[in-house]
């Protein structure tokens, strides 16, 4: 019987064998483990991507276009103190993890061979830094070239019989360099006889025994220290290794823990889904640096985690897991301010020895917390604490800050000693940083980006290395640069790859004159209408259009027409890819981060007057009373008339000799709008407030010259109205369209413990009563918020209102039932952004789904996905809440420096009140800020805290109350402050 | 009951009886005059043939018999079990046979387990799944399986979860009776199968090493205490007996001329220091109950004989002539002394049992 086997046969090719597998197991989220194979077919055309190499250019695969991808290395690879003839660098897995920063310098690390071995190894232990690696191989002038060993026939390695997977991995590590040693050698020799210059491939690594065994292999290495010693400009690189590597090291006899240690994963697993334990992001009180909260599932309030033992060294960010505490651990959350660096001013970074977790004065404050908490009666409730037994996800990413000046041993600029100083981070829910550098007298007084790498359970700070230094404290330009780091705003110039998908014609590009151009298909000629845009003064990016005309039948024909971005911006190319990330375009105070090129976002998508211009319109037929007889969506060509801003569109609407049809269509959009106004509001819209100001600036220097709060005319809301009603009605379309897949956008009701607060401060304070039952009893009684003495009162009590609200968001529709579509704010059942596509991504999508429903295009797949598309919202979300707090972070930084040296009394408000300061907020500078004990009078005088009448009552010399909402005099100044370095406004009692 | 249909011969009652003469001789002589009476036909094994599977064996006989186990685990979170307190109650109920006294606490691994964590399928090409042949294979290997409690208990997480174990066979459509080719490929599959090694402790949610070097075989060579572990899953041999002859691993025209047709299950346990441990006994109706009888020329007319006149009167001349030489179905029911003879070739110190165990091991190693 001729027998057969099921089992693949080596034999075949010879011994030479050309696949391999690789076997792994599996565990899914449901809890499903598998077993996983995956063959691996190995071949021989990788090339080595050196110019030096002729043979891997013959093999090389080629493209569509019969082209072999552009080889990487360069031909002459710069050389070292032990390489003369120069060095393509190949290193291991910890060589990345540790020293990121360093590659992705510009001066240094060129030619570098990333092994996919390596690459592999770097996305399983840290998917930011594997992303980051990414973008280094991406970056054509650093030359770094991912080869693909583990495909390569001669390189793949396969895994020996009780072999780990470290082991394994590190000989697949030297296997490709020796590879590449032999190979490189080869392709010089046939380049020609007279063998010159070599170029040895180095493997980088600080695993010592790799190192070891190398040596033995004799294959070229160098540990990561000793290569960079070697460069130029060694100090500043050397401070850019992370530190956690390091400490393992050198600490490793020392026992003593200051932190308790994380449970095992699995164990948190089985907690949080067996309900005992709770899993949510670790949030630290901007006042009190001691006190978290997290917000888990399982409750309508955030569980407060209290003191640094409790927080186990989460970091602000970071997603925990938390265990519940005893109920005689429960505290009130805290009237206190406590700052860090009134507390631990005189900590060394330096020693280690003799530290405690808490330190004698943390303890004692948190001491007199607990004290406060007994004395309490219902009113502070103790709450229910929690400790952080396990983190889940570190969200740590670059920190801005400045180097604490106490912490620095010698501040001499020549000194190049080592030593360990701290870093104060701006975000002062961030602990200080261990930094371990040898340019501590450089780097004080200048703003500097820092990461965290590790935080032992002996330490009692999380230890970080240095990133780079973005310039001198108050210096526009790192700060700028600085609150755009801390909020994540994508700021880089746009890639090539972007630049590439805009029109060919660039500025040139024109409306096609021909009906008969494919541009024109599906588009109505709108050019003959009134249109005008509305917009701030100096508007670039305009994004919508207006106009009104008057109906045969009495009626009014109403025109809302946005710039037509998705005819330019097509689903999945790498511009869109970009503007998804983007998120949104930020505004700053002197400066705009776009989410589009220049070229479409100010001119071939914004609306300019005088030009044609594609546009998408909604168009209604509306009755004299505002009432919506019908709705109509069609992509248009339109010219506007006129740009106005919206004080000259006021002018001119209040001028009674402009009697052309262009200003009357705008008093028709006036009426109207005030119509649609009344309605809305009826139905329960609010109409919150949040302190906005504007800062001019000089327009040469954009050096701020004054502050003036924002003045809102009768157009703003003219065109806000008209914005909100295009908005609704695509809404409404789009969800007709696709039901599981429209991207809306919702803000559900605050739930009513978020007003519980200031309900009660209102009926104690001012004997009024705040309804929360729906938006209309909000509304309603918001408007009654009345202190006849004081017209700003209302406002006030709005700005703390809005507070208690929940951010509006971005949602797909198959995520959420259809009552939970709901925008409490504009009392609308349902909502989405339709008007602002050339600064908000969402709008875009929105348009690409109108033009799917209304059959001008097929819509793209990705769109169709509610899993990509709620990816997509995740993270616009988020885009959107640092933008604005960016924006906000800007305004923060100008008022600071337009006040600069200045000296003013203002009037304030007293808005918040804690057991050792309070908040004042100052409606002339829409700034508000702390006044703590402290700074009114030294030593810091006596006070009585009536937490029940919101009344502090301050003995000593001061010797005066101070209550909630009062009214008081401030001085205004400025000041520097310590904890963050930012020039901020400091306010004093007069 | 064997289902017959398959299984039907189609030799003609001289040659049954022919084949019965030489099985009786003492020694008998088999169809294979090559083999004696306790010698299994060749075959070829292999294992680890299915990359996908945790465990996987294919063993093939000569005439083309062929069986190809795969065997799955998945990890399923178990029923709530009472306290230790309510426990021996709720197993009784559940295990049935499980001694109420044994069960208290102390012996904790013999209740661990639970019958339904091992689904064993049979798929034969041309039968339906609900077809006696496959359905019956695949609960008397079921019943093998669970019967020493072992392998069960082995899939023991902790209390809240468990592996299940699907151990799918696909069988070639059979050309002799196959219990005894599965059961050794089922046998040589589990042997080969390994479970992912866990990580979390006590009743956590299970979480396993995603390295699949480090995973755990579900029969280890070697204890933790260095001493040879001999726990392996049970096997079944099947025996026949014609006349006072005992002949193991019969091809299907021995099987036509049996008189009995038994079933042994036996597994090589720690508990026993020698030999194997036989776990389950069943007999099988052999198809030679089926087969046509040969008609003596006494009761044919057409060779000068007088053909009965009722089907009472047939049956008492055929009693009388049994031992003619005249093919005679075999009535069935097997002497005691025949069964204790079978169970003790097959349990002895290097018996069957022993002899097929350590094969199938050498496998492994070869």
């Amino acid at each position: 019987m001729e027998y057969f086997s099921l089992k693949r046969s080596n034999a075949v090719d010879g011994g030479n064998f050309s696949l391999s597998s690789k076997v792994y197991v599996r565990s899914t989220k449901s809890g499903k483990v598998q077993k996983i194979v995956r063959e691996l077919y190995l071949r021989q055309d990788i090339p080595c991507s050196s110019n030096l190499c002729r043979a891997c250019l013959q093999i090389a695969p080629t493209d569509y276009s019969n082209k072999v991808a552009p080889f990487v290395l360069s031909d002459t690879p710069a050389g070292s103190k032990n390489f003369p003839s120069g060095q393509y660098l190949a290193p291991d897995t910890n060589a990345f993890l540790t020293g990121m920063d360093l590659f992705e310098v510009e001066s240094a690390f060129h030619d570098v061979i990333v092994l996919q071995t390596v690459l592999e190894e770097v996305k399983n232990r840290s998917l930011p830094l594997y992303h980051r690696l990414i973008a280094l191989t991406k970056n054509e002038g650093k030359r770094f070239y991912v080869f693909f060993n583990e495909f390569r026939q001669e390189t793949h390695v396969q895994r020996a019989v009780g072999e780990t997977i470290n082991d394994r991995n590190d000989r697949a590590v030297r296997k490709a360099v020796q590879w590449y040693n032999q190979h490189i050698a080869a392709a010089v020799a046939t380049r020609s006889k007279k063998s010159q210059r070599i170029p040895s491939v180095v493997m980088i690594s600080d695993d010592r025994d790799n190192l070891k065994k190398s040596k033995a292999e004799g294959i070229p290495a160098l540990t990561l220290s000793e290569f960079v010693s070697g460069l130029d400009n060694a100090d500043e690189l050397l401070d850019m290794i992370s530190a956690a590597q390091e400490r393992r090291e050198v600490r490793t006899g020392k026992a003593e823990m200051f932190y308790p240690e994380y449970y095992s994963t699995s164990k948190m697993m089985t907690g949080v889904k067996a309900g005992t334990m709770h899993q949510g992001i670790f949030n630290v009180s901007p006042y009190n640096y001691l006190e978290g909260s997290v917000h888990v599932p399982a409750f309508d309030k955030s569980l407060l985690v209290l003191g640094r033992e409790n927080s186990n060294r989460a970091v602000s960010g970071d997603v925990v897991v938390v265990e519940v505490l005893p109920k005689d651990q429960w505290k009130a959350p805290s009237t206190k301010i406590i700052e860090e660096e009134t507390l631990n001013k005189n900590d060394n970074p330096e020693a280690e020895d003799g530290e405690n977790v808490s330190s004698e004065r943390e303890r004692r404050a948190l001491q007199e917390e607990v004290k406060r908490v007994h004395g309490q009666n219902a009113e502070g409730r103790p709450q229910p604490t929690a400790r952080v037994v396990g983190i889940i996800k570190r969200n740590w990413r670059q920190y801005v800050g400045h180097i604490d000046r106490d912490s620095v041993r010698s501040s001499s600029k020549t000194s190049r000693q080592q030593q360990v100083v701290f870093l104060v981070p701006m975000d002062k829910r961030i602990p200080k940083i261990r930094l371990r550098t040898r340019q501590a007298g450089e780097l004080l007084g200048q703003r500097v980006l820092a990461t965290i790498d590790a935080w032992e359970r002996d330490s009692r700070y999380p230890f970080g290395h240095f990133v780079r230094s973005l310039g001198e404290l108050e210096s526009k330009g790192a700060e700028t640069e600085a609150l755009l780091l801390e909020w994540d705003v994508q700021y880089r110039p746009f890639p090539k790859t972007v630049l590439d998908c805009l029109p060919a014609e660039g500025h040139d590009w024109k409306v096609p004159a021909d009906l008969q151009n494919p541009g024109w298909r599906g588009r109505k000629d709108l050019r003959d209408l009134l249109v005008c845009s509305i917009d701030p003064p100096g508007c670039v990016d305009i994004d919508d259009a207006l106009h009104a005309r008057k109906l045969p039948n009495g009626n009014f024909e109403v025109g809302v027409h946005i710039a037509d971005v998705s005819h330019f911006v097509k689903p999945n190319n790498a511009m869109d890819k970009e503007a998804s990330q983007r998120g949104t375009t930020v505004y700053l105070v002197d400066k705009r981060i776009d989410m589009l090129p220049m070229l479409l976002g100010t001119d071939l998508c914004s609306l300019k007057p005088y030009v044609e211009r594609y546009a998408f319109s909604v168009l209604w037929e509306i009755t004299s009373d505002a009432d919506i007889v019908s709705a109509n969506f069609t992509k248009s060509v339109i010219r506007s008339r006129e740009a106005f801003s919206y004080e000259q569109a006021q002018i001119r609407i209040d001028d009674a000799a402009q009697q052309d049809d262009l200003t009357n269509g705008m008093r028709t959009l006036m009426m109207l709008s005030k119509k649609l106004r009344q309605k809305r509001m009826d139905a329960g819209a609010l109409n919150l407030a949040s302190p906005e100001v504007k800062i001019q600036t000089e327009s040469e220097t954009s050096d701020p010259v004054d502050v003036q709060t924002k003045k809102a005319l009768d157009t703003n809301s003219l065109v806000e109205e008209f914005m909100l009603l295009a908005n609704i009605s695509v809404a409404g379309k789009n969800y007709e369209a696709f039901p599981q897949t429209a991207l809306l956008r919702r803000h559900a009701a605050p739930p009513k413990t978020n007003f519980e607060e200031l309900s009660n401060q209102l009926k104690v304070k001012k004997g009024l009563e705040l309804r929360t039952d729906s938006s209309k009893a909000l509304a309603d009684s918001l408007d009654l918020c009345i202190d006849s003495k004081e017209p700003f009162f209302n406002t006030l009590v709005r700005i703390m209102a809005t507070r208690c609200m929940m951010s509006a968001e971005y949602f797909c529709s198959g995520t959420q039932a259809y009552p939970e579509f709901r925008h409490y704010g504009l009392a609308s059942e349902i909502y989405t952004h339709f008007t602002s596509p050339i600064r908000r991504y969402a709008d875009l999508e929105a348009h690409r789904q109108l033009a799917a429903a209304i059959d001008y295009e097929s819509l793209d797949p990705s769109l169709h996905s509610k899993s990509k598309l709620e990816g997509v919202c995740k993270n616009i979300n988020v885009r959107h809440r640092n933008a604005q707090m960016a924006g906000r972070a800007s305004i923060e930084y100008y008022v600071g420096q337009a006040l600069k040296g200045k000296d003013i009394v203002e009037e304030g408000f007293v808005m918040k009140i804690f057991s050792n300061g309070f908040v004042v907020f100052v409606p002339r500078f829409g700034i508000e800020s702390l006044i703590r004990l402290r700074d009114l009078e030294t030593p810091e005088p006596e006070a009585e805290f009536d937490a029940e009448n919101y009344v502090l009552n301050v003995r000593g010399g001061v010797g005066r109350d101070v209550e909630l909402f009062q009214k008081v005099q401030v001085r205004i100044t400025d000041e520097k402050e310590e904890s963050t370095g930012k020039r901020k406004v400091r306010l004093s009692l007069v | 009951m064997a289902p017959a249909m398959a299984l039907q011969v189609s030799l003609s009652p001289a040659e049954l009886s022919y084949l019965r003469a030489t099985l009786s001789q003492t020694p008998p002589i088999r169809l294979d005059h090559t083999k004696g009476p306790r010698d299994f036909r060749s075959m070829r094994a292999e294992f680890d043939v299915l990359p996908g599977a945790n465990g996987s064996a294919r063993i093939a006989l000569e005439d083309g018999l062929e069986a190809l186990v795969g065997v799955k685990a998945e990890v399923q979170r178990s029923q709530w079990q009472p306290a230790p307190g309510q426990q021996e109650k709720a197993l009784s109920v559940a295990a049935g046979d499980v001694n109420m006294a044994e069960a208290d606490g102390e012996d904790d691994a013999r209740t661990k387990g639970h019958n339904t964590w091992i689904e064993l399928s049979i798929d034969v090409p041309g039968f339906r799944d609900d077809d006696p042949l496959p359905v019956f294979l695949a609960s008397m290997l079921h019943e093998t399986l669970v019967a020493d409690g072992q392998l069960k208990d082995k899939l023991y997480i902790n209390r809240r979860f468990h592996w299940k174990l699907y151990i799918d066979v696909l069988l070639s459509p059979p050309l002799s009776y196959p219990l005894a080719l599965l059961s050794m490929a089922t046998h040589l599959a589990l042997l080969t199968t390994r479970l992912p090694a866990l990580k979390s402790e006590k009743d956590e949610d299970p979480l396993f090493d995603d390295d699949w070097a480090a995973s755990l075989p579900l029969y280890p060579n070697s204890g933790r205490d260095g001493r040879a572990v001999v726990d392996k899953p049970p096997v079944i041999v099947v025996a026949l007996a014609v006349g006072d002859n005992i002949i193991f691993d019969p091809c299907k025209e021995e099987l036509a001329v049996a008189d009995a047709v038994l079933a042994v299950a036996c597994t090589s346990s720690s508990s026993s220091s020698k030999g194997v441990q036989i776990v389950g006994m069943r007999t099988i109706d052999p198809p030679s109950h089926l087969t046509p009888p040969g008609i003596p020329n006494s009761m044919n007319s057409a060779t000068g004989g007088t053909a009965p006149a009722s089907s009472a009167d047939a049956l008492t001349q055929r009693e009388l002539l049994a031992s003619s030489g005249v093919w005679t179905p075999p009535r069935g029911g097997m002497k005691r002394a025949l069964l204790g003879q079978v169970s003790k070739m097959v349990s002895e110190d290097g018996g069957i049992g022993e002899e097929v165990i350590t094969a199938l091991e050498s496998i492994e190693l070869g």
